[in-house]
C-alpha cells in the first residue's frame, strides 16, 4: 500500500464520520432511569416505532438515581423513576434551571414473596417488618415448617428496596444477615431455587414458581393495587424538564398510559395501570 | 540421595503444571461449555410455524407464501381446539356474552334513533319498541346471570318465544336472539354451578394456549407487542407449555408443620365431563400438526436487529456497535499509548520520575472500570463534548475515549516491554549509518517491537470488548436504533446482556437469546484476535526474513 493510497483511506474516513454526524436526525427521545420503568419504556418504543416510523427513541437503564442525575444534566428527555424526586435533587435541578414535572404512568405492587412449597400463606406488615430487623428467625414463628428463614432484600440503591424500606421497614434498619441482590430476576431467582427464603419484587414478576403472600390480609393483585388496598404499592413515574410542549413525541409518551393501548401495555407488563377503560 | 530427592522434586513440579493445566482447561470448557451449547441454540433449533410467521412479519424474511400456505395449514389443526374452547366459554365466559347482548341492543337503539331522524318511524313508536328491547335484554342478562338451569331456561324461553321477536327482525336487534339460542344450547350442556370454578380455570388455559398457538383466530393480541402476537415459535418451548397445560402444578398440604408437596394434576380432570375435555387429548397428540416444527438455522441471529427486550429476533445491532466501540478505542489509544511507550523507552533515562510514571501507569491497569465509565461521564459526557458542541448526552464517541483510557496502561506496558526486547545493537547500528533518532524509531526498533506490541493490542482489544460498566453511562442504550454516527449512542453486546439478565422478566422466558448474545461475543473477541494474531505471525516471519 501506498502512502498516497493510506492518506486517500484515511481522508475517507473521517469524511464519512463528519457526513454521518452532520446527517443527524434532530427527531431523537432519550430515555434514561429506573430498571422497572424500563421494559415500560421499551414496550412504548417497540409501539412508537410503527406510529412515528421516523422518530428515533433510545432508552438506557441505569437505575433511577442516575434517571434523575441525567434530566438534571439535561443528558435525557425523560427520566424514568420508580420513585419520587428527592428533594437534592430538586434543589439541584432548579439549580441548573431544569424544572422536573412528575407523570405517574403506572402501579406497582411490592410483593413479598416465599417459596411456593411454604405453608405460611399471610402476612402482617409488623411480621415482615420482624423477618426483615431479625426478630424473626423461624418459619415455625409464623405457623410454617421448622426452617430457618433465609432473608433476601433488593439493594439499597434501588426505588424497590426504598418503597420498601418506607412502607414496611418503618424507618428500621435490616438486620446484618440480610442477603442483598441486585435486580427483581435475581430475587426471583433466588426465592425459587431456595425453600426457606423470603423476598420482595415486583407484581409482574410473581409467577407460578414463586408464592406472593397476603399483607395485612390482602393479596396484591392488579384490583387491591388499584383500588388501594395492598399497603405496600408506589407509582412510577416519568420525568420531564416542564411539561412537554403539546404534540411533541415527549408528549405522547409520558401521555401514553392515558390511552387504551398504553393501558392494555401497562397492564401486559405486569404493571397496574392508572386508568380503567 | 540427593540426585533421588532432586528427581523427586522434578517429578512434582511436572505433575503440578501438568496438573493446573487441565484444571485451566477444564474451568475453560466448565465456562464456555454451557455458553457455547446454551448459546449455540440461538441459532440451530427446532422452528415452528410461529417461528417463521415471526420472521416474515417483523423482519421481512422468509417465504411470504410458503409461510402463509404453511400458516393456513397449521390454522385449519387448530381449529378444532378453539372451537371447543369457544363452545365451552359460551356457557362460562357470561361477561363477554354480557357485553355482546348490550351491544347488540346499544345498536338497535341507534338504529331506531336513525330511522326517527330519517322521518320512518314515529318518535312514540320508536320509544316502545326501544322499551320493549330493553325488557328482553333484561330477561336475556337474567338468563346469564343465573347458576339455576331451570331459571335460565325459563328466562331464555321468554326471550326466545316473545311475541315482540318479529318486531326486531332485520334489525340489530337480532343478534339477541342468535346469542340466546347459542346460550339454550350450551346450558343444556354445561353444569351451570360450576360455573365460577370453571371460570378460573378455563382463563387458565385460555392464557396457555394462546402462548402456546398465538392469538386465537379474528381475536386481538393482549397488547399490541410483538411478544403477544405469536405462539411458542421453538419446538422445545412449546413442549414446555404443553406439558404446562396438560398438568397443573399444586402444592398441597403434607403433614402440619411440614412444607406443602408438589403434586401434578391433569388440567383435563378438572373439566372431566364436559366438552373442553377433549381439548387436552387433542393438544397432546396433535400439537405437532398445529405448529410443524422443522429444524431450523437461524444464521440471521447475528445480523437481525431485535424488538425491544430481544424477545424476537438478533443481535446485529449489538453486534456492530461492539465493533465500533473497541474500533474507535482502538483508534484512539494504540497511537497514544505506543507513543507513551517510545517516549518512556527512548526519552527518558532511567530515575525516579520515570519509576514514578511507570507506578502511576500500573495503577491506573489496576483502577476498577465502574471507576473508568464515572470518570467518562463526567469528563467527556458532560464536559469535553457539549464544550465542542459535538453531542450532549452519551455517544459512541464518548464511551470509546472512555474504553480507550481504561485499555491505555495495557498498551503502554505491552509496547514498552516490546521495545525494551528490541536488541540496542539494532539501535546502535541504525545510529552508526546516520540515522536520526525519529527515523530508528520508525524503521528500526518499532518494526522489531511491532509482534509484542500487537500482543498488547490483542489483550487491549478483548478488555475493550467485552467491559460494560465503562460504557454503561457513556455510550450504551438498550433500545434505539442501528448504530450510525460515532455522536450518538449505541447498543452494545456487553449492556445488552447486563441488560437482559437485571431489567425485564422476558428473559427469563428466552434464555436461549440471552446466551446466544454473550456466545457472539466470545465468538466475536475470538475473531478479532485471530485476525490480530495472523497479522503478528506474518509479521514476525518478515522479521526474521523467512
Amino acid at each position: 500500500m501506498t502512502r498516497s493510497k493510506q492518506v486517500l483511506i484515511l481522508t475517507a474516513l473521517v469524511g464519512m464520520m463528519v457526513a454521518v454526524a452532520g446527517a443527524a436526525d434532530p427527531k431523537t427521545v432519550k430515555m434514561e432511569g429506573s430498571t422497572t420503568v424500563g421494559p415500560i419504556a421499551d414496550a412504548y418504543t417497540e409501539v412508537f416505532k410503527r406510529m412515528y416510523p421516523n422518530v428515533t427513541i433510545t432508552v438506557n437503564k441505569t437505575g433511577s438515581g442516575n434517571g434523575a442525575a441525567a434530566i438534571v444534566d439535561s443528558r435525557c428527555d425523560i427520566a424514568n423513576m420508580s420513585r419520587f424526586m428527592k428533594i437534592q435533587e430538586f434543589k439541584d435541578a432548579v439549580a441548573k434551571g431544569v424544572m422536573p414535572v412528575a407523570h405517574a404512568i403506572a402501579m406497582d405492587g411490592v410483593c413479598v414473596i416465599v417459596h411456593p412449597s411454604n405453608p405460611v400463606s399471610v402476612l402482617k406488615t409488623e411480621q415482615a417488618r420482624n423477618i426483615y430487623t431479625g426478630k424473626i428467625t423461624n418459619w415455625k414463628e409464623l405457623g410454617g415448617a421448622d426452617r430457618k428463614i433465609v432473608v433476601v432484600s433488593r439493594d439499597t440503591s434501588s426505588g424497590t428496596y426504598e418503597t420498601f424500606e418506607k412502607l414496611v421497614m418503618a424507618k428500621q434498619k435490616m438486620a446484618a444477615g440480610v442477603q442483598y441482590v441486585a435486580s427483581n430476576p435475581e430475587a426471583h431467582a433466588t426465592v425459587k431455587s431456595t425453600v426457606g427464603a423470603v423476598a420482595y419484587i415486583g407484581l409482574g414478576f410473581v409467577d407460578k414458581d414463586v408464592k406472593a403472600l397476603k399483607i395485612d390480609g390482602v393479596m396484591p393483585s392488579r384490583k387491591t393495587i388499584a383500588k388501594g388496598e395492598y399497603p405496600v404499592s408506589r407509582p412510577l413515574f416519568m420525568f420531564t424538564n416542564g411539561y412537554p410542549k403539546l404534540g411533541s413525541i415527549v408528549h405522547a409518551l409520558v401521555t401514553f398510559h392515558l390511552t387504551p393501548k398504553g393501558q392494555d401495555i401497562i397492564d401486559a407488563k405486569g404493571f397496574v395501570p392508572v386508568t380503567d377503560y | 540421595m540427593r540426585t533421588f530427592i532432586r528427581r523427586v522434586l522434578d517429578r512434582l513440579f511436572t505433575s503440578i503444571a501438568g496438573l493446573s493445566i487441565l484444571l485451566m482447561a477444564a474451568a475453560l470448557v466448565l465456562v464456555l461449555g454451557p455458553i457455547i451449547v446454551k448459546g449455540a441454540s440461538a441459532v440451530f433449533f427446532c422452528g415452528t410455524v410461529e417461528f417463521r410467521r415471526m420472521q416474515v412479519h417483523e423482519f421481512n424474511s422468509g417465504d411470504t407464501e410458503a409461510v402463509k400456505a404453511e400458516t393456513q395449514r397449521c390454522q385449519e389443526a387448530r381449529k378444532p381446539a378453539w372451537e371447543l374452547i369457544e363452545l365451552f366459554s359460551r356457557g362460562i365466559d357470561t361477561d363477554r356474552l354480557e357485553g355482546q347482548v348490550k351491544d347488540a341492543i346499544r345498536e338497535y337503539d341507534k338504529q331506531m334513533r336513525n330511522r326517527v331522524e330519517a322521518g320512518s318511524l314515529g318518535a312514540q313508536e320508536a320509544r316502545n319498541l326501544r322499551a320493549k328491547a330493553r325488557r328482553l335484554r333484561d330477561f336475556m342478562l337474567d338468563a346469564l346471570e343465573t347458576t339455576d338451569k331451570a331459571t335460565a331456561l325459563r328466562r331464555l324461553k321468554d326471550v326466545l318465544d316473545s311475541p315482540d321477536r318479529a318486531a326486531l327482525q332485520a334489525t340489530a336487534g337480532e343478534e339477541l336472539f342468535r346469542l340466546a339460542e347459542q346460550y339454550k344450547a350450551t346450558v343444556e350442556t354445561v353444569d351451570l354451578t360450576r360455573r365460577d370454578d370453571y371460570a378460573a380455570a378455563l382463563a387458565e388455559t385460555r392464557t396457555l394456549l394462546t402462548r402456546l398457538l398465538g392469538p386465537a383466530p379474528g381475536s386481538a393480541p393482549k397488547a399490541a407487542l410483538a411478544q403477544f402476537r405469536y405462539g411458542a415459535t421453538r419446538w422445545d418451548q412449546a413442549l414446555k407449555l404443553r406439558d404446562e397445560l396438560l398438568w397443573r402444578e399444586k402444592y398441597v398440604p403434607d403433614q402440619p408443620g411440614k412444607p406443602l408437596k408438589k403434586t401434578r394434576v391433569r388440567r383435563a380432570d378438572e373439566f372431566a365431563n364436559t366438552k373442553l375435555a377433549a381439548l387436552f387429548p387433542m393438544i397432546d397428540q396433535r400439537l405437532e400438526k398445529m405448529l410443524n416444527p422443522r429444524s431450523t438455522f437461524y444464521w440471521r441471529f447475528f445480523t437481525d436487529d431485535s424488538t425491544p427486550g430481544h424477545f424476537f429476533g438478533g443481535v446485529g445491532p449489538e453486534a456492530i456497535g461492539t465493533l465500533m466501540l473497541t474500533a474507535i478505542a482502538m483508534l484512539l489509544a494504540v497511537p497514544v499509548g505506543v507513543m507513551t511507550a517510545a517516549y518512556l523507552i527512548e526519552c527518558m533515562r532511567e530515575s525516579l520520575a520515570l519509576r514514578v510514571l511507570r507506578t502511576c501507569i500500573n495503577t491506573l491497569a489496576g483502577v476498577p472500570s465502574i471507576v473508568f465509565g464515572l470518570f467518562g461521564l463526567a469528563f467527556f459526557v458532560l464536559w469535553l463534548l457539549p464544550k465542542l458542541s459535538l453531542s450532549n448526552g452519551p455517544s459512541a464517541l464518548a464511551g470509546a475515549m472512555t474504553l480507550g483510557m481504561l485499555v491505555l496502561p495495557i498498551i503502554i506496558r505491552a509496547s514498552e516491554e516490546a521495545l525494551r526486547a528490541v536488541p540496542p545493537s539494532y539501535r546502535e547500528a541504525s545510529l552508526a549509518l546516520g540515522a536520526g533518532g525519529l527515523r530508528t524509531f520508525v524503521k528500526v526498533s518499532l518494526p522489531a517491537a511491532m509482534p509484542g506490541i500487537l500482543t498488547g493490542i490483542i489483550l487491549a482489544m478483548s478488555r475493550a470488548a467485552g467491559e460494560t460498566a465503562p460504557i454503561l453511562f457513556t455510550a450504551a442504550v438498550a433500545v434505539g436504533p442501528w448504530p450510525g454516527s460515532p455522536l450518538k449512542p449505541c447498543r452494545a453486546l456487553s449492556y445488552a446482556s447486563y441488560d437482559m439478565a437485571v431489567s425485564d422478566k422476558l428473559a427469563a422466558q428466552v434464555p436461549h437469546n440471552q446466551a446466544g448474545m454473550v456466545l457472539t461475543l466470545v465468538v466475536l473477541v475470538l475473531l478479532l484476535n485471530i485476525v490480530a494474531i495472523v497479522i503478528r505471525s506474518r509479521l514476525t516471519r518478515k522479521l526474521r526474513g523467512t
